[in-house]
């Protein structure tokens, strides 16, 4: 039996929250909206695989543009808006200040968001760049940057203003996801957009940028949340802590390397390809003291916000492993350009990142509003949602994309039967993502629910003392 | 990590070092590949894009053909590439040097269209237009890409050979006709350098040269 989500731990709201309950509600918000869109698109996606008349008879609703305005929504809408909400809390909560230049990130979030639509608007009008996680347009791309930096000002100056000297793994790896992006999402632009590069190594660069934004943005910000939210909600120190800066050192160091495992037998330089190979060796190191690191995650009672958090463990170890054995030739050459290397996608950002994602704004957002979510019903009926939508979608993708290897690695099969043989497996996966989308409209529904029963009585609240408000959050 | 200063400056050098590794490493390397010429056929490969096909290739893009389509041949004996007729060696990078938006691709939902232009279908531009008229198979119909209008005085000579309504004809738009001419110039068959198969050594004959 699943408890609801603050039920499990004990009331804890404070200025902290209070302060910034608007910028950061707004983005966990504006993710929410952007998760539900993309979720959609990839409905559309989906279905357009094994209907590929579906909804095809406008340049707008081609396959190739709704696959960008679905990746460029889900990674820079709900990812990056999902993640600095949660990134900038936790450098709060663990700073022991305010946040300050709360005007800014409201700022950001707002001309980010602004840009991120025009930006999505812009591929459906034909404006799509063909780059990996960077098909935005390029006249979006600068003020995103400037977005970007404005919110994360926030989160330098709770890290340079915290109360304590000793730092902890959840501030460090929410530091190097807010610091780094910018560098890495500014040299990307630079040299693949406005001044590009020639030939592949456009495709190269491409490769460093997508597997940076991942091993350097987005696994960092869902760490952040993990490292902060686990041994919050589960009473318990971290396990076997020493061994975290390593595991963040060598994620920083390594992760980056990785990328050029999608190049196997590529046009490219071979040692890109090889030396990515061995980062994915060395990355299992990493992956193994976050699971090492995690483990209370899976001892954490009834509490949901564990139970999301665990799953995406799992499925972040588990992603790890799956990369570093298709970084293998003898397994790429089946699972190279199929679905599989989508189904690997999925499991590190629906599996991994937005699971545990889920966990740390079913923790967060009832500190941010001083109450209780609604209803636990729809927490739960979320979590079981994602549980299967997620699951489902990962395993018919890989079955899809192995028996798709298969078939294309023998002449012999033509595309039309490559297409009949894993139609029943698009199916399954096209099910799963109903399911996962109609889960995420729950999440959305329920965190407006949320919002209007604390405006409705939030008007007083924010002259209650304090102690009224910690007993509601209960 | 007690120290701001110190911290900060790792998080800088890990980004730093994996630029420099892949980016400037790639970069060093391929960033001085010229095109090949060659003495015997008196021009030098691979070919400038003409600009109606650099043209469709942002058709391409704008499209996201990539997303269903790859381009990259991989090497005759890792996959089935050659077995299906996408090309008889791998792809190399100097096959890309002149094309402005390069557009690998990571996934194979349709064929592989790096030698497109040296196969069968794509020879007749006619057939070709045609083909992105209807929907075959998995690909999808881009009706967008053409326009039904009304004949005034004659037929126009782009008209595709299908069934309209009396007095009416579906012709290309100028879209549909500059991806055509970008499909078409997709062909890297010459035989480069570094991009000869590598034969098995037992298959080399006695007294055979190379």
């Amino acid at each position: 039996m699943i408890n609801a989500p603050s039920a499990a731990t004990t009331a804890e709201v404070t200025e902290i929250d209070a302060s910034a309950r608007f910028p950061l509600l707004l983005l966990v918000g504006s993710a929410l909206v952007w998760l539900v869109l993309s979720g959609a698109l990839a409905l559309v996606n989906l279905v357009q695989l094994h209907t590929p008349s579906f909804a095809a008879v406008c340049s707008v609703m081609t396959y190739g543009r709704v696959a960008a305005m679905q990746e460029s929504a889900f990674i820079y809408g709900w990812a990056a808006n999902a993640g600095l909400a949660v990134a900038l809390w936790v450098l709060a909560r663990l700073g022991g200040s305010s946040l300050r230049s709360l005007n800014w990130v409201l700022f950001g979030t707002a001309f980010w968001n602004l840009a991120l639509l025009g930006g999505v608007v812009g591929i459906a009008c034909g404006d799509a760049l063909a780059h990996g996680w960077l098909h935005l347009p390029r006249y979006v791309l600068p003020l995103m940057l400037v977005a970007y930096g404005a919110i994360g000002v926030a989160g330098v100056l709770a890290w340079t203003g915290r109360r304590h000297e000793m730092t902890f793994a959840a501030q460090w790896y929410a530091v190097a996801a807010l610091f780094l992006f910018p560098w890495l999402f500014s040299a990307a632009q630079v040299i693949l957009v406005f001044v590009p590069e020639r030939g592949v190594l456009q495709a190269v660069i491409a490769g460093w940028y997508v597997q940076g934004a991942w091993t350097l943005w987005l696994a960092p910000l869902a760490l952040a949340a993990a490292y902060y939210v686990v041994p919050k909600v589960g009473g318990r120190t971290i396990a076997s802590y020493d061994f975290a800066s390593l595991g963040f050192w060598t994620l920083l160091f390594v992760g980056a390397w990785t990328g050029g495992r999608h190049f196997i037998g590529g046009p490219v330089p071979a040692w890109v390809v090889t030396v990515a190979g061995v980062s994915c060796a060395l990355l299992l190191f990493h992956y193994m003291i976050v699971g090492l690191n995690l483990r209370g995650a899976f001892s954490g009672g009834g509490s949901v916000v564990l139970k999301f958090i665990g799953f995406g463990v799992v499925a972040y170890v588990l992603g790890g492993f799956l990369d570093a054995i298709t970084a293998f030739r003898g397994i790429a050459v089946v699972t190279q350009f199929t679905f599989f290397t989508e189904a690997q996608h999925q499991l590190a950002v629906t599996g991994a990142f937005s699971m545990i994602m889920f966990g740390a704004i079913y923790f967060m957002v009832p500190r941010l509003t001083g109450q209780a979510w609604p209803s636990s019903g729809l927490v739960r009926a979320h979590y079981f949602t994602s549980l299967l939508g997620t699951i489902g979608l990962v395993v018919s993708l890989a079955i899809a994309g192995w028996i798709q290897g298969h078939d294309l690695n023998q002449a012999s099969v033509s595309f039309e039967a490559i297409a009949a043989h894993v139609k029943v497996w698009l199916l399954l996966a096209t099910a799963a993502q109903a399911l996962l989308l109609l889960g995420n409209l729950l999440l959305l529904a329920h965190l407006l629910r949320a919002v209007v029963s604390n405006l409705a009585s939030s008007t007083p609240a924010n002259f209650r003392p304090g102690s009224t408000m910690e007993a509601s959050a209960s | 990590m007690k120290n701001g200063f110190i911290f900060f400056l790792g998080l800088f050098l890990a980004l730093l070092l994996a630029w420099a590794g892949i980016v400037l490493g790639a970069h060093a390397q391929l960033s001085h590949l010229a095109p090949y010429f060659d003495e015997n056929e008196g021009k030098a490969f691979p070919e400038r894009m003409a600009g109606i096909a650099v043209q469709g290739q942002l058709v391409y893009q704008d499209l996201g053909c990539a997303a269903c389509h790859t381009q990259q041949v991989r090497r005759p004996d890792f996959g089935g590439d050659k077995a299906r007729g996408w090309g008889d060696r791998q792809s190399v990078a100097r096959d890309y040097i002149s094309q402005p938006y390069v557009q690998l691709g990571e996934s194979r939902i349709g064929p592989d269209l790096a030698n497109f232009g040296a196969r069968p279908r794509a020879v007749d531009p006619d057939r070709l237009t045609k083909y992105l008229f209807e929907q075959h198979g998995g690909m999808p119909a881009y009706p967008f890409l053409f326009e039904t209008r009304r004949i005034v005085g004659e037929r126009s000579d782009q008209a595709l050979n299908v069934p309209t309504a009396a007095g009416y004809e579906v012709v290309p738009t100028h879209r549909a006709v500059a991806l055509v001419a970008y499909l078409q110039s997709l062909n890297n068959v010459y035989e480069y350098p570094e991009a000869k198969p590598v034969a098995p050594a037992a298959e080399k004959k006695e007294g055979e040269h190379k």
